[in-house]
């Protein structure tokens, strides 16, 4: 029942965001709403898991349990960064009545995806969560952000329509099988798929367009473009929230047709893992724009994260372990990220430096998400890429480990000559900034907090959550 | 083959050819009428709820309202009548019939058995990719978002085809309901970025004011 909460609660407050009175106060309502909504996952992610709830459309398992206790928190904390932006910035407030509204359907659909127990429910979250942050991305409005929130949509929406496309033909390959064609997740699970033309189109078609809504080659190229022209808290939402939910509906997908389409799932994950790895090592490379560096990291890091989930096997935990350090490092890289571009009224490298002197909140926050970011120990992206690597070469992926080594250097390197110097090089000119309040960092370094925490100790409650969902998209 | 998927065949084709966008939003009506068409050939007496709602979903919603609703924007903008929705040459022309043709063989490993379920997939797969081959070929939002209903269209006709797995009525209503917002969108889209190629400056030196 609690899930259901999680799923109708933002929706039904979405509706009291636009009445007229609390419009004014908008943004309070969504720390609230925000607040009970990450208590209340957490009481779903640690307490054992209820009925199958709607007709069995909603059930809760270990991966919506794992991916609600982080999910929720992360959009508490965007939520009180825009609280806090609102209350510094009054002229802000005035489009709250139409922000607050779409982000609680957001976060609304975002736990449909967690929840849902059918494909097509998933698909329909999926698809609400982007119509949902498509008018979110224009803002302020301009030409540029209109663009991008239209390429957004438009990539999105092709994307999806090849996930329900696959979905069509999964549901043409029972009927060819001679069975009563079903989306119940848990019932595909159960019995084993017939591996025919129509289930492999199936699978590689959803895998495809799940690979779009992640940002994965060959069709990533609205992701830049998209988060640069955002707000920084929409970026971070779009990062580290619908980014998450995308790859909820993937494991899904693997966790049900693993067993009969291993080889399928492998092959293309890993293919587009690695051209994902090569496009945005060069592209970091040729950046000097600072929101589009983290933006072609990210395509980066889902590189990995696609390579670790089509190798299985060890690999899970670990790629599991760098998707929840890498939905905080998001986080506080894509505010801090909007903070210094605010403050410099550029996102060109070359004209940003002395960071640790100037802001110094931004510079800590930059130089440790920098870190994380490039899978430096203690973090939980470290331990994730160690684990991945050693699956690869437990799995004799030779070529694939070699590759990989290679592309994680170039994307090393060349971040590191970046942004290195935006943090630690001699101011340029001396330049005076409104003092940072803690109000303002509170978000940052609540994430801060989670992401070094995971990397030193994690809870063992967690770690069995981890645990299950590793085990549940290994071959069986 | 059914003289109706000939049709719907023709009319993926022919906008291909014919650089206008009334030719591009025409083919879109079409097209959603002649899948209302198959829709009802295929279930002659139609008695659900779910029935009638995918018949208003393709003869209403596709086949007239998308094509109103772009028309209108185009006409008040006053858009030049010209828009080649893929590249007016021999080589995308050839293209666009080698993957009609590429279908057909596709259809054949999918459905081994010849009849109309064979040529429905093979027109669905030809709608879907020539829809792509216009959205790898352009870069206005017109003829990206013709490129992008295309494909939805092409799934729409798809779904015909696999009639014993029809969701439920009120999971048929949320899709339409999504597919309606989404062409609202693309209305919005279209009215305040032009059919033209976005120019090459946006976004390089625009003044932003506070942002979140």
């Amino acid at each position: 029942m609690t899930s259901l909460v999680l799923v109708l609660g933002p929706a039904a407050a979405s509706l009291g965001a636009g009445v007229r009175h609390v419009r004014t106060r908008a943004t309070v309502l969504l720390v609230m709403v925000a607040f009970f909504s990450s208590v209340l996952a957490y009481v779903v992610a640690f307490a054992p898991s209820g009925p199958a709830l709607l007709g069995g459309y909603l059930r809760v398992d270990a991966t919506s349990r794992l991916f609600l206790a982080f999910i929720n928190p992360i959009f508490f904390g965007v939520s009180v960064y825009v609280w806090n932006r609102v209350a510094t910035t009054p002229e802000l407030g005035r489009e709250m009545g139409r922000f607050v509204p779409c982000v609680l359907i957001f976060l609304s659909a975002s736990n449909a995806v967690l929840v849902s127990n059918h494909l097509l429910v998933l698909w329909l979250a999926l698809e609400i969560t982007t119509l949902a942050a498509a008018p979110l991305i224009i803002w302020p409005t301009t030409p540029g952000s209109q663009l991008a929130s239209f390429r957004y949509l438009l990539f999105s929406s092709v994307g999806l329509g090849l996930v329900l496309l696959g979905i069509l033909c999964l549901a043409r390959s029972g009927v060819s099988a001679g069975e009563s064609p079903s989306f119940f997740l848990d019932r595909l699970a159960a019995r084993s798929v017939a591996a025919n033309p129509w289930s492999t189109l199936g699978v590689a078609l959803i895998v495809l367009g799940l690979g779009t809504k992640l940002g994965l080659a060959p069709m990533y190229s609205w992701l830049p473009e998209t988060y640069d022209k955002a707000p920084p808290a929409v970026t971070a939402l779009l990062g580290a929230v619908q980014f998450n939910a995308a790859l909820v509906v993937l494991l899904r997908v693997v966790q049900a047709f693993r067993p009969a389409l291993a080889g399928l799932l492998t092959a293309e994950l890993v293919t587009m893992g690695l051209a994902s790895m090569l496009v945005s090592s060069f592209s970091i490379i040729a950046t000097r724009n600072m929101t589009r560096l983290i933006a072609y990291a990210s395509i980066n890091h889902a590189g990995v994260i696609a390579i670790g989930l089509g190798i299985g096997k060890t690999a899970s935990y670990g790629l599991l372990l760098y998707v929840v350090s890498n939905a905080f490092i998001k986080a506080i890289l894509f505010l801090t990220a909007g903070k210094i571009k605010a403050h410099y009224g550029t996102n060109d490298t070359r004209e940003i430096d002395g960071l640790l002197k100037n802001l110094p909140y931004s510079g800590v926050f930059l130089m440790v998400g920098t870190f994380a970011l490039l899978g430096l120990p203690p973090f939980g992206s470290f331990f994730g890429e160690l684990l991945v690597l050693s699956a690869l070469v437990g799995s004799g992926h030779m070529f694939v480990f070699s590759a990989f080594c290679v592309l994680i250097t170039m994307t090393f390197v060349a971040t590191g000559r970046t942004v290195f110097p935006m943090i630690w090089a001699e101011p340029r000119q001396a330049r005076t900034w409104p003092r940072q309040t803690f109000w303002s960092a509170s978000p940052k370094i609540f994430f801060l907090f989670v992401l070094i925490a995971l990397g030193v100790y994690i809870p063992p409650v967690v770690n069995q959550l981890i645990e299950e969902v590793a085990a549940s998209v290994e071959v069986r | 083959m059914s003289p109706l998927l000939v049709a719907l065949l023709g009319i993926l084709l022919l906008p291909l050819f014919v650089g206008s966008w009334r030719t591009s939003i025409f083919g879109l009506g079409c097209q959603g009428l002649l899948m209302a068409s198959i829709a009802h050939r295929l279930e002659p007496n139609p008695s659900s709820a779910q029935d009638f709602v995918l018949l208003a979903d393709l003869a209403i919603v596709r086949g007239l309202l998308v094509p109103f609703a772009f028309y209108a924007v185009l006409r008040a903008r006053n858009t030049p009548a010209r828009n080649d929705v893929i590249p007016p040459n021999l080589l995308s022309w050839t293209v666009a019939l080698s993957l009609v043709l590429a279908s057909f063989s596709f259809a054949e490993v999918l459905v081994p058995e010849a009849g109309e379920q064979r040529t429905l997939v093979a027109v669905a797969t030809a709608g879907i990719l020539l829809g792509f081959l216009v959205l790898a070929t352009q870069s206005d939002p017109l003829s990206q978002m013709i490129g992008a209903l295309r494909i939805e269209n092409a799934i729409a006709l798809l779904e015909l085809g696999g009639k014993r797995t029809e969701p439920p009525l009120g999971l048929q209503l949320a899709l339409l309901a999504v597919f309606l917002t989404t062409v609202a969108y693309f209305r919005f889209y279209l009215n305040v970025l032009g059919s033209a190629e976005p120019s090459a400056s946006v976004g390089t030196s625009e003044s932003e004011g506070p942002t979140l």
